[in-house]
């Protein structure tokens, strides 16, 4: 099974490096490597304990093909577009850089929005910062760093405060045969920096897709990141992420991973609080229908002392959905004075659906402060009676219940056109809500 | 002779297969306050809610008519949007929706069903500014979340505040008064004394003589073991407040 499994991807990889274009030498041994890596390694399976709740047969038992470039039209993007949020715009699709599609007005000295292909020949310092920060044993991580064909590159310069939402799109469109693309985003924040990135998944097609990426965040002592993670995939797309957030001395990075749709979506986020007194806030939120699946797995590594992270994950789940949620913060010997929360707060909206969660704590420290908690249920009956009472329908009760739910995590986002452009699509997702 | 507002006819109530109310008859007319005393456990709450048409309650005989017509198969929405209106003996907490949004939903839909045209958010803020005045509540409350945080009392004033925000033709009011302070009960009293009106009418449930201080009843009931077991006027509550309900059951017994 697992010789198959990576033979497929054997195959992908070499279509892919036939189609690639002329890249620095050191790009491609570190494509080799990553593709050894990614053989020895194997595809996860559910007998392994973090991955248990996620069967990855959809993308074991299917042949992908390289995705290839596609047109897009304006009109085609315009829905997905955020109104505040798009002066400056990154679009790839299919991985592929999208130039005719993206808007980078003039920017301010010390930013550099590009992309990835395009600086890796360049004395941008890529040598030394692509791939440097995600590990390279979790397989994805290795699958992309063999199989990418573009992405984001941003970096702000020492203090610089970037107060533009920068948006980039990874949009996938419908191909003849099943195809795989691998964004790659690398984001640097220099030190005393702000930087505020929105990432957006998209699925234009309908057919099988597999959308493989990895997000790399460091923030130099002191910087302030915001990052939003919208996943807005079709059922037909499989979709694997690892996020790696690089927190340095008294630096803030907030991460929210919002997950409106896809087939089968994995959101790994690792967050290393490497110095003292970094923060990090990773907030979630799965809006489950259908037969979709979603699992969000969180690692908070708290290395050195003073810092201090707040996780929130809520799931909504109707129909046959599904959410699993798995948040594990360390505490490392020596991070005194450490101050992390984590909760998860599942809804299940109907009876087939599921919810599995598994908090985590792994202190070898005395000084901390930690605490975590988890629920998962139904609408409060006595709340939508209370509704009903003073004249809402029930489904307008039930409605505005659960938007209150999901709207506790959209509520922490502080990108505003971000914030208010979910409060719309959970308006029209919660049907019945009166508009303000 | 008129229909009454509210006609509760042998009416026999079930939860869970037990059966709490025994045949309860109670007729309101439009105008008046009747205020139902009883000790806890007597059936109170269940017959509040019975008429707001909770889910749980099952109706195994008997019918409750309003204004003549029976509403025992009607939504609970339905019902608030005919003009019943129950004050909770303990107000839900809803996280994440404010009052403001809330009570504007709430005030639309009932005026909707009722082919009025909607409130503006301009004509909106001018009602709620009115009877928040009225009931002596604090505007920040109304940016929070519905009751979230509130103490009991600010609960208490939030479900009157309700009240005079939705003007309902039927009042019934679960313990509103349980727990308040001298303060609080006299802003509920106040609330209620001010919306008494020729078309209206007004159900207290409460467990204390006290409120009847502030609030003068036209008829006062005695519910015991899920039967109402003595009606009179303002005097019975006086009579309870000095003998208990010890005589009551006694008659009932015996009876």
């Amino acid at each position: 099974m697992t010789t198959t499994t990576n033979n497929r991807f054997a195959h992908t990889y070499t279509l892919l490096r036939k189609a690639l274009p002329d890249e620095p030498a050191w790009v491609s041994e570190l494509r080799d490597e990553a593709f050894e890596n990614f053989r020895a390694l194997g595809l996860p399976t559910v007998k392994h304990e973090e991955w248990r709740w996620t069967n990855l047969k959809r993308i074991a038992d299917t042949d992908f093909v390289p995705a290839e470039p596609a047109e897009v039209s304006e009109e085609q993007l315009a829905p997905y577009l955020i109104e505040g949020a798009d002066e400056i715009r990154l679009v790839f699709v299919n991985g592929h850089f999208a130039a005719g599609l993206s808007k980078s007005p003039a920017l301010p000295d010390g930013l550099v929005i590009q992309p990835i292909s395009r600086v890796l020949g360049s004395d941008e310092g890529l040598q030394v910062k692509l791939g440097r920060f995600a590990e390279p044993t979790p397989p994805f991580v290795a699958l992309n760093t063999a199989l990418f064909t573009d992405g984001a590159y941003i970096r702000a310069g020492n203090s610089l405060p970037v107060e533009a939402p920068i948006h980039i799109l990874y949009v996938s469109t419908d191909s003849d045969q099943p195809a795989m693309s691998s964004p790659r985003t690398l984001v640097l924040a220099g030190e005393s920096s702000e930087l505020r990135v929105v990432e957006s998944f998209i699925g234009l097609g309908v057919k099988p897709r597999f959308v493989n990426s990895v997000t790399e965040i460091v923030a130099k002592g002191n910087a302030n990141v915001r990052h939003v993670k919208l996943l807005r995939e079709t059922d037909g797309t499989s979709h694997v992420s690892w996020n790696e957030l690089n927190v340095e001395r008294d630096a803030n990075v907030v991460s929210h991973s919002i997950n409106l749709d896809a087939g089968l979506a994995r959101n790994d986020v690792h967050a290393v609080l490497a110095a003292e007194g970094a923060n990090c806030t990773l907030n979630g939120l799965v809006l489950g229908r259908d037969s979709q699946h979603f699992d969000n797995h969180i690692v908070v590594d708290h290395v050195r002392p003073h810092g201090t992270s707040n996780q929130l994950y809520r799931a909504v789940v109707d129909d046959k959905s599904r959410s699993v949620f798995a948040g594990k913060v360390i505490v490392r010997q020596g991070a005194d004075g450490t101050d992390a929360q984590q909760q998860n707060n599942n809804l299940l909206l109907s009876d087939d659906a599921k919810v599995d969660t598994k908090p985590q704590l792994e202190i070898y420290t005395d000084d901390v402060k930690c605490s975590h908690g988890a629920t998962s249920g139904q609408l409060d009956p006595e709340a939508i009676f209370f509704l009903r009472c003073r004249g809402l329908d029930e489904t307008h009760a039930r409605n505005l219940l659960t938007y209150a739910f999901a709207n506790d995590v959209i509520e922490h986002i502080r990108i505003d056109p971000v914030r208010i452009a979910l409060e719309k699509i959970m308006t029209e997702r919660f049907a019945g809500l009166l508009g303000e | 002779m008129t229909t009454p507002l509210l006609e509760v006819k042998d009416l026999h109530v079930s939860v869970d297969g037990t059966e709490i109310l025994h045949g309860v008859n109670l007729s309101v007319a439009a105008g008046e306050v009747h205020a139902i005393m009883g000790t806890n456990g007597s059936g109170k709450s269940t017959l509040t809610k019975v008429i707001a048409g909770h889910p749980d309650y099952e109706i195994t005989k008997g019918d409750v008519l309003y204004k003549g017509k029976s509403i025992i198969e009607d939504e609970p929405e339905d019902r608030a949007r005919a003009g019943i209106f129950l004050a909770f003996q303990y107000p839900v907490e809803v996280p994440g929706v404010s009052n403001m949004y809330f009570l504007r939903s709430a005030l639309n839909a009932q005026r909707k069903s009722r082919g009025e045209e909607e409130l503006s958010g301009a004509q909106f803020i001018e009602l709620v500014k009115e009877k928040a005045k009225l009931v002596d509540i604090d505007q920040g409350l109304l940016n929070r979340s519905v009751n979230e945080g509130f103490s009991g009392g600010e609960k208490k004033r939030n479900e009157i505040f309700q009240l005079a925000m939705l003007a309902p033709t039927l009042a019934i009011l679960d313990e509103t008064d349980s727990g308040l302070d001298i303060d609080a009960l006299k802003t509920v009293a106040d609330g209620v004394n001010s919306m008494r009106a020729t078309e209206r009418a007004f159900l207290l449930v409460t467990h204390y003589q006290r409120l009847l201080n502030y609030i003068q009843p036209d008829q006062v009931h005695v519910l015991l073991g899920g039967r109402i077991v003595k009606s009179g006027g303002k005097d019975l509550a006086l009579q309870l407040e000095e003998k208990g309900y010890a005589w009551l059951e006694e008659e009932a017994a015996t009876a």
